[in-house]
C-alpha cells in the first residue's frame, strides 16, 4: 500500500515538514469552505431537529443502518429524541465508552485531552474545586507560559504597533496568533479558558487572511475574546461589535447611511446573538443595519489604528425599530448601544447561548430540560457564562447527561501533545498539520466559525491518523516525544501489558479491552525493532475509533 | 445504526469487506498498453464509458450573478437607481460585457469562458436558483444541498448523495465512488456511500513504518467496524482509497491539449478531479467549490475582488474544458451558488443578499452556446418583478437543471428520491 514518503527514512526532521511560511490552500479570502458540513455527513442520513443543526450524534446512534433503499431515508422525528444516549458500550472492539470516574469525565470535557500530570492535579484538588479553579483562571498560576508565548511579540502589540513593524511582513502577526493558540492549549493549566477561547473565537469568527484581519485579529483575540471568555455575555457582544477585526470582517466599516449594507446586522442576529429562527425579520435586519451605520475604526494613519470610531456625519440619524423597539431619530452612536441590549436581552439569545454551551461540553444533541435551565441562568445572571458553566458541568449533568463528541482536529492533537508529555521547540509544523486536518486555528472563512459537529470532522480520518502517527515517530520537526520512555515508565515492556501501558497513557484507561488486545497485537507482532512496535502501538490506539471521542 | 455489524451486513458499505483483497491487491488490475507516463497502473473501472461523471463547482458566499452574466439588454439593469457603481458596460463600450446572445454578456473576466462557450459545450442559465425565500447563507446552502428548499430542513442527506444511493456504482466495490476536493464534505454529500473529503490526493497515503503497515492498517480497519457513522465508512474506504489512489501519480500528472490551470486551491483541485476522472477509478461525482464570494463591500466587478474570483473561475474552468477534451462526452460539470445577490448596489459599493442567479453547466453534451432564461418581456430587472422588491427572481427551479443532468447523462430515475416532493421541468440543458 501507499506510504507516507517519510516511511522508514532517518533525515533530519526539519526535510519532511513544509516550510514554515506554509502557503494556505484557500486561495480566497472568504468562504472557500464555508459550505462544509455544519450539520451532518457521512454514512447515514439522519433526522435532525432544525434548531438542533449541529447536533447529529445521537440521531446517527439511533438512526438505523444505511440501507440500498434511498426511500427509506428517515425523516424528522425518528429517533432523534433517544435523549443523552450515550452508544451500547464494549462490543467488538468498543465503541466509545465515558470513563466512570467523574473527574475523568470532567478532565476530559473541559481540556484539550487527557494527561496524567492534569488528571492527577484534578483528583488531588477534587471535584468541585478543581472545576471552581479552572472557572477561575487567574488563581491559576502560569507563569510557565511566559517563556513558551515569549517568541511572539505581536501578543502585546497595540494593533497599530503590529501594523506599523508587520505591514510588509503581513503573514508574522498571523502566525504568531495561530502558534500561541496551538501552545495555549496544549500547555495551558488554565485549560477551561482555553476551551472557552476557541469556543468564542468561532461564535464570532473572524477570518484572519481577510485583510487587515492580519493586524487586527491580535486585539480581537486578546481584548475582546480572552477578555471576556468567561464574563458576561453581552460585555462579550458589545465589546465584539466595536472590535475592529470584526467591524472590517463583517464590512461595518463601511457601512454607512443611505441603503445600508446587511452583512454584520444580519450575521449578529443570525449567529452571534439570536439563531436563524430566533424570530427577527428582513425588515429588522435593515434596521438593525441603519443603527449600526458610522460605526467604523481608525485607519492606520492616524496613528490610532483598529480604535473604535463612531462617524457621526455617516450615521443615519432616522427613527428605526427593531424587534419592535422604537428607537428614536437621533440617538447616534446610541443606536447601536440599543441594539446590543436588544439583542442581548432577548430570550431567542439566551436559548441561543445555552444551547450552544451546552451542546460544547455534554454532547451534540444537549438534554432540552438542562438547556433550559442554562437559558435561565443566562436570564437571570445578565447572561453571565461562569454561571452556565456551573450548570452545565455540574456533576450531575457530567455523570449522567454525557453523551460521545469527536475530538476536532486542534483537540485531537493536543490530546495527543499532552498526554505523551511532547516537547515543543517549534510549534509551526503544527499548524502545517492541523491544516491538513482542517482546522487552522483563525483560518475559518465564513462567519459562522468551525463547525463543531460529527458530521464535519468525521470522513477526514486519515490526516488525523498521519498525525498522529508522525508525532508519535518524531518525524514532525520542532515537536519530540519519548514514546519508549512512557511506555517502559508504564509497563508496558512486560509481557501482554503493553495494550494496558497504552490505553492508560492515552486515555487513563478508557479505551475497551477489545482495543487493549488490538494495541497489544500490533507489539507483538514481528515487525523489527521494539522502539518500532513500541512506536506502532502508539499510533494505532491513537488512530482508533476510541481516541478520536472525549 | 447498529453497534454489532456482522459481516456481511445490509450495509451497502460493509457488503464489500468480505469481498476486499485487503490492502495492496489492487495494483493487480494493470492495463499495460498505452497509458501515459503519469498514470502507470490503471485499474479498470466497470464500463466507465455507460454514464457521465458529474462534476459540481459550489460558489460560496452568492455570486454575483447580475455582474458575471449581465443583462444587458434589460433597460432596468442601467437605471441610476439600481447598480449605477457596478452594471458591466454593454458590449462595444470600454470594459463592457463579451456579448453572448444580443441580450446577456459575460463580465469581462468571465472571457476565457468563451471558447467553450462558442464550442457549443457551456451552457448559461439566468434567473434561476433556490425559490426558498432565505436570505441566510447557512440556510441557503442546506435547503439547496440537501435538495430540499421550500421544505422542512429535516431531510439532512445531500442530493449528490442521495443520487448515489439511487443508482448502481460506477465500478463494482469502488470506495470512492464520490470525493470533495477539500478537508470536509459539503452538504450536497452529506450521507453519500463511499465518498471521502480529499484535500490533497497527492498525500493519500499511509503513515508510519511499512513492514507493519498491513498489520497496523489491519487493527484499525477492524477497530472501526462498528463506529458509529460517519467514522466506520469512512475508516474503511480511506483503507481502501489508500490502494486506489496509489495508481495515479498526480504529481507528474500532465493535463492534455497544453491545457494550463491556475495555480489557485480552485484550479489545483480542478486539476486533480481531471486525473481522477481520466484515472477511471470509477469516481461518479466530485465537488470542488470555490469561495469568497460574499461581497457586502467594493466588489470591484472589473478589477477588484469580485473580478479576481471570476477570473480563477473562467481561468480553470477553461482548462478542465480543454484538458478533457477527449472525454467531453463523459463528463457534465455545473456551477452554482446558494443565491445571488441584491440587484441594487448598497452604500459601500458592494451588493447584500438577494435571491435569482446564474448557473453554468459545461459538458460534450451540453445543449451549449445558450443562455436559457425566461426573462420576462425582456424587464426581469423592472422594479414590479423584483423579488421581494430588490433582487432577481428564480424563474427557472435549479433542480429542473440538475434533474435532467441527473436523468440524461447520469440514467437516474429515481428524481423524486433525489429530490423529494418535486417534479422538475426539463429546461433542454442538454442537447
Amino acid at each position: 500500500m501507499k506510504l507516507e514518503p517519510t516511511e522508514n527514512v532517518t533525515l533530519p526532521p526539519t526535510t519532511i515538514e513544509e516550510t514554515p511560511t506554509a502557503a494556505p490552500r484557500r486561495v480566497s479570502r472568504r468562504w472557500l469552505i464555508g459550505g462544509a458540513l455544519s450539520a451532518l455527513g457521512g454514512g447515514c442520513a439522519s433526522p435532525v431537529n432544525p434548531l438542533a443543526a449541529e447536533s447529529e450524534l445521537d440521531t446517527l446512534v439511533a438512526g438505523g443502518a444505511l440501507g440500498s433503499d434511498p426511500s427509506s431515508l428517515p425523516r424528522e422525528g425518528g429517533a432523534a429524541d433517544t435523549q443523552a444516549g450515550l452508544p451500547p458500550q464494549g462490543i467488538d472492539g468498543g465503541v466509545f465508552s465515558p470513563p466512570v470516574d467523574a473527574v475523568l469525565r470532567l478532565v476530559n470535557r473541559i481540556t484539550f485531552g487527557y494527561s496524567r500530570a492534569e488528571y492527577q492535579a484534578a483528583s488531588a484538588l477534587g471535584y468541585t474545586a478543581y472545576l471552581e479553579q479552572q472557572l477561575n483562571p487567574q488563581t491559576i498560576d502560569d507563569s510557565q507560559m511566559a517563556p513558551r508565548l515569549a517568541a511572539f511579540d505581536t501578543l502585546t502589540m497595540t494593533s497599530q504597533q503590529i501594523f506599523d513593524t508587520y505591514r510588509n511582513t503581513s503573514n508574522v502577526p498571523v502566525q504568531q496568533l495561530v502558534l500561541a493558540s496551538i501552545v495555549r492549549q496544549t500547555f495551558s493549566k488554565r485549560q477551561l479558558l482555553e476551551r472557552m477561547v476557541e469556543f468564542w473565537s468561532d461564535h464570532f469568527n473572524i477570518d484572519i487572511l481577510d485583510e487587515q484581519c492580519r493586524f487586527l485579529k491580535l486585539a480581537d483575540d486578546r481584548d475582546v475574546i480572552r477578555v471576556h471568555a468567561l464574563g458576561k455575555f453581552p460585555d462579550l457582544l458589545r465589546a465584539s461589535a466595536r472590535s475592529a477585526a470584526m467591524l472590517f470582517y463583517l464590512d461595518n466599516y463601511i457601512n454607512v447611511a443611505g441603503s445600508a449594507q446587511e452583512n454584520y446586522a444580519r450575521e449578529v442576529c443570525e449567529l452571534h446573538t439570536m439563531g436563524v429562527n430566533g424570530g427577527y425579520t428582513q425588515q429588522d435586519v435593515q434596521e438593525i443595519a441603519r443603527c449600526f451605520t458610522g460605526w467604523t475604526f481608525r485607519g492606520g494613519a492616524s496613528g490610532q489604528f483598529g480604535t473604535f470610531f463612531f462617524n457621526a456625519a455617516q450615521h443615519d440619524n432616522g427613527p428605526k425599530t427593531v424587534l419592535g423597539v422604537s428607537i428614536p431619530a437621533g440617538g447616534g452612536v446610541n443606536d447601536g448601544e440599543a441594539v446590543i441590549s436588544i439583542l442581548a436581552s432577548h430570550p431567542s439569545t439566551a436559548n441561543f447561548i445555552a444551547r450552544k454551551l451546552t451542546a460544547l461540553f455534554l454532547g451534540y444533541n444537549p438534554d432540552p430540560s438542562l438547556v433550559a435551565r442554562v437559558a435561565q441562568t443566562y436570564a437571570a445572571t445578565n447572561g453571565d457564562i461562569k454561571s452556565m458553566l456551573r450548570v452545565i458541568l455540574d456533576r450531575k449533568p457530567i455523570t449522567q447527561l454525557l453523551t460521545p463528541k469527536l475530538k476536532r482536529p486542534t483537540h485531537h492533537m493536543a490530546a495527543l501533545l499532552r498526554a505523551m508529555n511532547a516537547i515543543v521547540t517549534n510549534p509551526q509544523p503544527l499548524a502545517t498539520r492541523l491544516d491538513r486536518m482542517g482546522q487552522r486555528p483563525f483560518h475559518w472563512p465564513a462567519p459562522n466559525g468551525y463547525p463543531d459537529s460529527l458530521g464535519a470532522w468525521g470522513s477526514n480520518l486519515l490526516p488525523r491518523w498521519q498525525t498522529v502517527v508522525d508525532l508519535i515517530e518524531n518525524r514532525v520537526s520542532g515537536t519530540q516525544i519519548d514514546a519508549f520512555g512512557l511506555f517502559e515508565s508504564q509497563g508496558g515492556t512486560a509481557p501482554g501489558q503493553a495494550g494496558r501501558a497504552i490505553n492508560r497513557l492515552l486515555t487513563g484507561g478508557a479505551l475497551s479491552a477489545a482495543a487493549e488486545a488490538a494495541i497489544q497485537s500490533v507489539y507483538d507482532a514481528p515487525t523489527g525493532s521494539q522502539l518500532g512496535r513500541t512506536r506502532d502501538a502508539f499510533g494505532v490506539a491513537a488512530s482508533m475509533q476510541g481516541y478520536q471521542w472525549y | 445504526m447498529s453497534h454489532r455489524i456482522a459481516r456481511p451486513c445490509g450495509c451497502l458499505e460493509y457488503s464489500q469487506l468480505s469481498r476486499r483483497g485487503f490492502l495492496g491487491t489492487s495494483g493487480a488490475a494493470l492495463a499495460a498498453a498505452a497509458i501515459p507516463a503519469w498514470l502507470p497502473k490503471v485499474v479498470l473501472a466497470g464500463d466507465a464509458t455507460s454514464r457521465d461523471s458529474l462534476v459540481v463547482v459550489f460558489l460560496r458566499g452568492g455570486m454575483d450573478g447580475l455582474t458575471a452574466v449581465a443583462p444587458y439588454g434589460d433597460p432596468n439593469y442601467y437605471a441610476p437607481d439600481l447598480r449605477p457603481a457596478l452594471a458591466i458596460a454593454p458590449p462595444g463600450s470600454a470594459n463592457g460585457a463579451i456579448d453572448l446572445n444580443g441580450f446577456f454578456g459575460f463580465a469581462p473576466a468571465l472571457a476565457p469562458l468563451l471558447p467553450a462557450y462558442q464550442a457549443g459545450d457551456l451552457a448559461v442559465i439566468h434567473a434561476t436558483g433556490s425559490p426558498d425565500p432565505t436570505r441566510s447563507h447557512f440556510d441557503a446552502m442546506s435547503y439547496m444541498e440537501f435538495g430540499i428548499p421550500l421544505q422542512p430542513l429535516n431531510t439532512v442527506s445531500g442530493w449528490l448523495a442521495r443520487h448515489l444511493l439511487s443508482v448502481p456504482p460506477l465500478a463494482a466495490n469502488n470506495p470512492l465512488r464520490g470525493v470533495m476536493v477539500d478537508d470536509l464534505l459539503p452538504r450536497s454529500l452529506a450521507g453519500a456511500p463511499n465518498t471521502l473529503p480529499i484535500a490533497d490526493p497527492a498525500g493519500f497515503s499511509f503513515p508510519g513504518r511499512s513492514i507493519s503497515a498491513q498489520i497496523r492498517a489491519g487493527v484499525i480497519d477492524a477497530d472501526y467496524l462498528d463506529a458509529t457513522q460517519p467514522l466506520a465508512s469512512a475508516a474503511m474506504n480511506t483503507i481502501d482509497t489508500i490502494d486506489l489512489l496509489q495508481t495515479i501519480d498526480f504529481a507528474n500528472y500532465l493535463p492534455a491539449n497544453g491545457a494550463v490551470y491556475p495555480t489557485s486551491g480552485f484550479g489545483m483541485a480542478l486539476k486533480s478531479i481531471a486525473a481522477l476522472l481520466k484515472a477511471d477509478v470509477g469516481v461518479e461525482v466530485a465537488e470542488a467549490d470555490l469561495g469568497g464570494w460574499d461581497t457586502h463591500a467594493q466588489q470591484g466587478p472589473l478589477t477588484g475582488e469580485l473580478a479576481g474570483l471570476m477570473t480563477d473561475l473562467a481561468g480553470s474552468l477553461a482548462a478542465f474544458h480543454l484538458d478533457m477534451q477527449a472525454r467531453l462526452g463523459n463528463v457534465t460539470l455545473v456551477v452554482m451558488s446558494e443565491f445571488g445577490r441584491r440587484a441594487d448596489q448598497n452604500s459601500s459599493l458592494g451588493t447584500d443578499h438577494g435571491h435569482g442567479n446564474c448557473m453554468f453547466v459545461l459538458g460534450g453534451n451540453v445543449a451549449g452556446g445558450r443562455v436559457i432564461a425566461d426573462w420576462t418581456s425582456g424587464e426581469l430587472l423592472h422594479p414590479d418583478l423584483l423579488y421581494g422588491g430588490d433582487s432577481l427572481a428564480v424563474t427557472i427551479d435549479y433542480r429542473d437543471i440538475l434533474a435532467e443532468i441527473l436523468q440524461t447523462r447520469l440514467q437516474n430515475n429515481a428524481l423524486d428520491v433525489v429530490f423529494p416532493n418535486y417534479t422538475p421541468t426539463f429546461r433542454g440543458v442538454i442537447g
